[in-house]
């Protein structure tokens, strides 16, 4: 490279430095728009209308019904995530958000043609719920503490018998009459709809099926899904495991609306 | 306001279609000074279609919820809700997740004004390219683990994060962030060329 290229460089380099401010001073501008933007549009309220969600009544809930932000949570009892966000994130919002009238939580039943025994175990757990409300907590609770356990062997009725009174426990056992796990509902990947048909009698599966229907219409891709509904209005669903921290910071967000 | 979403929404659909064919004809063209004139225009309009993507998103996530009005206390609920979505992809800490849930957006809005400016568009489409690559790392780590989430891209329906979520963003948003990167680092190298190569003028001396 001779001496009048290398002083040509050098003067290209300077006159480049040079221009740095002024392209500092002009992405200022930028910074400042990308907040007023959203300030703007604020400025201009539009209001988004949008059909309230209808919702059936629920036979498996925490809570009170007119509590401003409905939950529905669509769950595997088999499913590890469907447990980590129970015990995790369920658990202190029905004794906070939901003990205090701020959430009404759902719980719909959704088993996976997957999980070998979550059919049954929605069944028993529809059966408590038959029974009353506070047993059909102790039974889901019971549910998923021993999910590792039930999920090998399929006996879920000893982790039943554990959560609930003896007088509870031949209720429900009178309840679930009929409702034996099929031996063709125990292959992995078993068509639902023969569960039903198969184990003919068990009352509990229409209401499973109920369920499964209202999420195949969202649609329901894994468990756990939840959709919310605030006064009304029915939200995106949402997928996955969430924390106690951020559910929370969205309640509070809605409801400070 | 609607005509400007519907023209962000088909430059974020179809704008790669037209960059690639651009692209095309641009390495065709044989006189450089034309080439150079091809790309200059395929650089502002790429910078319009990379642009578009980053506004589209952060307009995604800021947008009220159904039902509800546009207001400071709406965009923060959209962000919390947004803020769950990232959560869902069990990468980050509650804390961290929420953090970046609530800077995505802004940094989204600035990069897509930055990029339609042309202001530094080989900083901007470096940093846009980075962007989309550090996403599309994220969705690929939520496929690999089995995790049947939302995306969360805020641009258009929701899309499962899979095969499909990462064509889409790879040949949507990628690939006319990574032209327009070349296009810009090109045109750079060109113009330092001719002004290398020019002799320096030298004083007459007196005879």
């Amino acid at each position: 490279m001779n001496s009048q290229t290398e002083i040509s460089i050098g003067k290209i380099r300077r006159e480049r430095r040079a221009r740095w401010p002024r392209t500092l001073r002009l992405l200022l501008p930028l910074s400042v728009l990308s907040l007023a933007v959203p300030l703007a549009t604020i400025a201009q309220t539009k209001h988004t209308s949008a059909k309230p969600a209808g919702i059936a009544a629920p036979q498996k809930s925490y809570g009170s019904p007119s509590a401003p932000i409905v939950m529905e949570v669509f769950s595997d009892y088999q499913c590890p995530s469907c447990r980590s966000l129970f015990e995790n994130t369920l658990r202190p919002m029905i004794d906070d958000y939901v003990a205090a009238g701020k959430v009404y939580l759902v719980h719909r039943d959704f088993p996976l043609p997957a999980h070998k025994y979550g059919y049954q175990a929605s069944r028993w757990a529809n059966a408590a719920a038959s029974v009353g409300h506070e047993q059909f907590a102790k039974v889901e609770a019971a549910l998923y503490d021993n999910q590792a356990s039930w999920s090998n062997d399929g006996n879920i009725e000893k982790f039943v018998e554990t959560a609930l009174s003896s007088a509870d426990l031949k209720r429900v056992q009178k309840l679930m009459e009929g409702c034996e796990a099929s031996p063709t509902a125990s292959l992995p990947g078993a068509n639902l709809r023969n569960v039903a048909a198969t184990a003919a009698g068990c009352a509990f599966d229409p209401f499973i099926e109920q369920d499964r229907a209202l999420g195949q219409r969202i649609p329901v891709q894994a468990t756990p899904t939840f959709v919310f509904t605030h006064k009304g209005l029915r939200l995106p669903p949402s997928s996955g495991v969430i924390s106690w921290q951020i559910l929370k910071q969205f309640f509070d967000s809605l409801l400070g609306q | 306001m609607k005509t400007l979403g519907s023209l962000l929404l088909w430059l974020t659909d179809h704008g790669y279609q037209v960059l690639v064919a651009g692209a095309v004809v641009a390495l065709c063209v044989r006189n450089l000074a034309t080439r150079r004139k091809v790309v200059r225009w395929l650089l502002i309009f790429g910078g319009l279609v990379v642009g578009s993507v980053f506004l589209a998103a952060a307009y995604g996530k800021m947008k009220p919820l159904p039902g509800l009005a546009w207001s400071w206390p709406s965009v923060k609920a959209s962000m919390a809700f947004f803020a769950m979505q990232v959560e869902s992809y069990q990468l980050l800490s509650p804390g961290a997740a929420n953090a970046l849930a609530h800077l995505l957006p802004f940094f989204e809005l600035f990069l897509g004004l930055w990029l339609v400016s042309g202001i530094a568009r080989r900083f901007s489409s470096v940093l846009a390219s980075l962007a989309i690559c550090g996403f599309m790392v994220a969705i690929t780590s939520a496929y690999a683990r089995g995790l049947k989430i939302d995306c969360g891209c805020g641009i258009g329906p929701p899309e499962e994060v899979g095969p499909r979520a990462l064509l889409r963003d790879g040949l949507k948003f990628l690939l006319p962030a990574l032209l327009v990167l070349i296009g810009a680092f090109w045109i750079r190298q060109k113009r330092e060329e001719p002004a290398a190569a020019e002799p320096v003028p030298t004083t007459k001396s007196a005879a």
